[in-house]
């Protein structure tokens, strides 16, 4: 196999092996700690421009499977892995992850001590990285005048809207780099969905006459993205039912005065215990981010914190006082696992209901 | 032959959810208090209390109903309100507070009926709010809940069982065909 080598912004240079596309690139590194759905993580856009360093030290052993990816067109720079297998395929034997990260153009690092990558980068934090063929002066000028861009959102989210289409409740998703598990819960709960562009506004969603609204997950940084997102949130929150998850959530908490800030290191796994404050209940979710919201800025005259990770402290859950409206950090949908809070889909489902027999109208 | 409709998380869920909404409707909790009808509906109404605790961090007073004598299908006129609210616990007043009546089931609408003229006897509430953790519709009398946990609709042949952890076994719904 031929040898590759992952440059870190900071100078270090890990030698490995390749594995998938031999495609030279640059994005942020950051680890992933869950232990399973290599597939999904890969596939999640939520790693647009990023490499994922993943320390569960083999992956690759039981192939693709249909019914786990998270996006069409996968975006993420780079897998770094400890051990990579090519063995198993999928049920049908159809494709391998070499293969899919081939066809994507992702290039693989393996044969790396990727628990030495997660200490460096908890020290110092996340930074840029390549993944190249020599780990030269040129290679490092490379990385360090590489410019990420900010623009992550309109990279990966629609750019026109498309309908799911189901018989149940019409629910429009917002999106802004969504993951396929969300739409996989409204399917299996047969909503009738609309997907819309992340830059649509209050008055288009609502002429889409919905039943509830969902802000879906996303890539980067919440602040990158225009005041008029928070505009069309504040409207439509005040309206109908909303559902806001990840970056969603962030935007959630901004549009109703909340601070979100950068976490040092981004966190992304499935092993910090989660509280929901109501019942003091723990439960596990899978957990992808890398900024959060300040709890201190929480207007609780506005907002109910309703989860919060018993790890970091960071908020993981917001309600709305006044309107039914609420938010988690994390990925309900449970693509990878845990399945621990799919029911709050459930709860958005009794949201629309209620509201229906409250106003009294349709059906 | 029984059928699970809401497991442990579920009803845990519906719950949470219910009180959610009566912060939301009441724009938070002061001149709330909880009043359970028996027997169930006492055990859901401290676990609301118990969630508002946890959420606002205030105690909500909780006190029981027994409507036996306020029933339609038993002679009760000849009784004073004493003699016919003996066996309710409400240790506050109810004068001018936001009264949030909790039952497990809402059926033909009768029980709340009784709960409600047993609440009148007792004082007089600046208003009175109706949650149930289960509307399985088929009403005989204009009621209608302001906070339900699920809407099951049924047949009136069928029986609905809510079971609490308190006194039951489990945490569970379950309809009986």
């Amino acid at each position: 196999m031929t040898d590759r080598y992952l440059i870190l912004e900071d100078g270090s240079a890990y030698l490995g092996k390749a594995f998938g596309s031999l495609a030279t690139t640059t994005g942020e590194i950051v680890v992933n700690s869950t232990m399973n759905g290599y597939q999904e993580i890969i596939s999640n856009q939520i790693y647009h421009n990023q490499i994922i360093v993943f320390t569960q030290p083999s992956i690759g052993n039981t192939g693709l499977d249909h019914n786990s990816y998270e996006s069409v067109l996968p975006s993420a720079r780079g897998v770094i892995v400890r051990e990579y297998e090519n063995l198993a395929k999928d049920h049908y034997k159809r494709v391998s992850l070499d293969r899919y990260l081939t066809q994507h153009k992702i290039p693989g690092i393996y044969d790396v001590d990727t628990r030495q990558i997660q200490h460096h980068l908890h020290q110092f934090g996340n930074m840029k990285a390549s993944i190249v063929d020599v780990a030269d002066d040129h290679a490092f000028d490379q990385l360090h005048a590489t410019v990420l861009t900010n623009q992550q959102v309109s990279q990966v989210a629609t750019q026109a809207p498309y309908a799911n289409p189901g018989e149940g409740d019409n629910v429009i998703v917002v999106d802004f780099g969504l993951k396929s598990g969300i739409l996989r819960e409204l399917s299996r709960r047969e909503c009738n969905v609309t997907v819309v562009p992340w830059n649509y506004s209050s008055e288009q969603i609502m002429d889409l006459d919905p039943d509830g609204v969902i802000l879906s997950t996303g890539p980067g940084n919440p602040l990158d993205l225009p005041d008029s997102v928070l505009k069309m949130i504040l409207s439509i929150q005040s309206q109908v039912p909303v559902f806001a998850m990840g970056l969603g959530h962030e935007l959630f908490a901004m549009a109703n005065g909340a601070k979100v800030s950068k976490l040092k290191v981004e966190h992304h796994g499935s092993n910090h215990p989660i509280r929901e404050i109501i019942t003091n209940e723990i439960f596990f979710a899978s957990q992808e981010q890398g900024y959060a919201v300040d709890s201190k800025s929480i207007d609780h005259s506005k907002l109910f914190i309703t989860h919060i990770d018993l790890v970091n402290g960071t908020v993981q859950g917001l309600r709305h006082r006044e309107n039914p409206a609420f938010s988690v950090q994390f990925s309900p949908d449970g693509a990878p696992g845990p399945h621990d809070s799919n029911g709050l889909f459930d709860d958005f489902m009794e949201m629309i209901s209620r509201r229906r027999q409250n106003n009294g109208n349709r059906y | 032959m029984a059928k699970l409709i809401l497991d442990k998380m579920a009803m845990q869920r519906a719950l949470t959810r219910i009180t959610y909404e009566i912060v939301e409707k009441n724009k938070g909790v002061s001149n709330l208090v909880l009043i359970g009808i028996k027997t169930r509906g006492i055990f859901l109404a401290k676990r609301i209390a118990d969630r508002l605790r946890q959420l606002e961090n205030v105690d909500v007073p909780v006190g029981t109903l027994d409507i036996t004598n306020y029933r339609d299908d038993v002679e009760h006129d000849s009784l004073s309100t004493d003699v016919k609210i003996a066996n309710s616990e409400i240790n506050f007043s109810i004068e001018g507070k936001r009264v949030i009546l909790v039952d497990d089931v809402l059926y033909t609408g009768r029980t709340v009926r009784a709960a409600l003229s047993a609440v009148m006897d007792i004082g007089r509430p600046s208003s009175i709010n109706l949650a149930v953790l289960v509307d399985r519709g088929h009403r005989e009398l204009p009621i209608r809940a302001d906070f339900v946990g699920k809407n099951i609709p049924s047949s009136q042949k069928e029986k609905i069982k809510v079971y609490v952890s308190e006194i039951d076994d489990k945490d569970a719904v379950e309809i009986i065909k």
